[in-house]
């Protein structure tokens, strides 16, 4: 499954881009993250808690950063989590591009989600809904951190 | 399936206890067709079970104030068939019919569904069309939500932990009134909705005009939804393929559905329109029906 997200966040694009290259500071800022290690020169390690409705799922995986490409504005990053205990995990591609917007940067994100296992049959027809609100929250997060 | 203890204590305030000891652990279970299932696919792995079978009282239907509480232990299949339901709503009794097949009706319970919070149930749709309540007990009391209220998000309710339903409260039908419940069911007979309507309409004394209309619909949205603004549209207007296309494009702005296997979100909204259409025509019908039987 692949879609398309923006959100304007207010602070100018250098800023952004040097934030958000730094992945453990703005891991913090990803709802539901509760550790990041640094593994290598761009490979993370990680926890996410995520709830959909009755079913908990925790998430452990890596995060590998594959381009950075600061002339350009763009990133790109693959992860890969499981849950052990529910069965199932995702796997995604995502592509970053910051670009100036009104009142700020606008970050555009261009997300290939598959989600496997269990967790697929029961998630897969609101996982759009549910990515729409985790930026939101991400969005408003960043938003604070970089005005802190 | 994972191991859990299991409690079934014999009141009300005793379960409430129990739930509040074990907190996110511990998980309500009543005829457990939705809880077990989830359970079995690992989904869901409570460490203890609290199960309000033994509970007295919470297992009738009662006439109340012309209309009727329905305990939430009380199956599908005991609305389905109850001679007081089919007397006083009969678009009740004929929604829990339409509930997948006849052995989940005879396990599943009114408030086992309410709280599981699925947005492709039969049942919440009606109830919402009807203006009924759900009757909330937690170790704050209790408290009532109109049922279109108490659907919060992707099978979330608004139960705060520690809260069981105890019963759901469909108040009385009104004269010269109709209601219809329309299922659109393509694929098999005990499918879950593509798209599912439930619409009421009340006539004015003139038997022509619309006094009030609801209208609430399922599978198309990650809670039910009550169409509000189409509702609106309605009142004070007489019958015709105006006013009804109106509603019918209202509805399509009301809902949001989701892609899935039994269709595109683009496809269900053309379809939640249709059968809008449909149920508003059946129940603007049975409304003029009631209301020449009753001059």
């Amino acid at each position: 499954m692949t879609f398309t997200q923006e959100c304007v966040i207010p602070v100018e694009r250098e800023r952004l881009w040097d934030f958000l290259m730094d992945v453990p500071k703005v891991a913090r800022c990803v709802p539901g993250v509760e550790t990041v290690e640094t593994l290598g020169a761009s490979v993370y390690k990680g926890s996410l808690r995520v709830q959909v409705g009755p079913i908990r799922l925790s998430l452990q995986g890596t995060m590998t950063v594959e381009e950075q490409d600061r002339a350009a504005w763009q990133a790109r990053m693959r992860a890969e989590a499981n849950d052990r205990r529910v069965g199932g995990g995702i796997r995604a591609r995502m592509s970053l591009t910051l670009a100036p917007g009104l009142g700020g940067t606008r970050l555009h994100i261009e997300t290939d989600l598959a989600i496997l296992g269990r967790i697929g049959e029961f998630g897969q027809p609101v996982i759009k809904k549910k990515a729409d609100a985790f930026l939101d929250e991400f969005a408003r997060n960043l938003g604070a951190a970089l005005a802190a | 399936m994972n191991a859990f203890e299991y409690a079934a204590p014999r009141t009300l305030d005793e379960a409430l206890a129990v739930l509040r000891e074990h907190g996110d652990e511990a998980r309500v279970i009543a005829g457990g067709t939705a809880l077990v299932t989830m359970m079995r696919q690992r989904l869901v792995r409570p460490s203890y079970l609290v199960s309000l079978r033994e509970i007295p009282g919470l297992d009738r239907i009662e006439a109340a104030n012309g209309g009727v509480r329905i305990g939430a232990l009380v199956t599908h299949r005991e609305v389905e068939t109850s001679p007081l339901v089919r007397e006083r709503i009969p678009v009740l009794a004929e929604t829990f019919h339409r509930v997948a097949s006849v052995r989940i009706r005879h396990m599943a319970t009114v408030g086992g569904a309410l709280a599981h919070a699925d947005p492709n149930q039969d049942p919440p749709v009606t109830l919402i069309a009807l203006g009924a309540r759900v009757e909330i007990r937690g170790a704050g009391g209790r408290r009532e939500l109109p049922v279109e209220l108490f659907f919060r998000d992707y099978y979330e309710s608004s139960l705060e932990p520690g809260e069981v339903v105890i019963a759901v409260v469909v108040p009385q039908f009104p004269a010269a009134s109709g209601a219809a419940y329309v299922k659109f069911l393509p694929r098999t007979a005990d499918d879950y909705a593509t798209v599912a309507v439930a619409a009421t309409v009340s006539l004015e004394a003139d038997g022509e005009r619309c006094r009030a209309a609801r209208i609430a619909l399922g599978s198309v949205g990650i809670t039910p939804i009550r169409a509000q603004s189409a509702e609106a549209l309605m009142a004070g207007q007489r019958f015709g393929a105006e006013m009804l296309k109106a509603a019918r494009e209202s509805v399509k702005s009301a809902v949001d559905p989701l892609t899935d296997h039994r269709g595109s979100a683009a496809y269900k909204r053309e379809m939640a329109a249709v059968i809008a259409g449909r149920a508003l025509t059946q129940a603007w019908d049975a409304a003029r029906a009631s209301a020449r039987g009753t001059r």
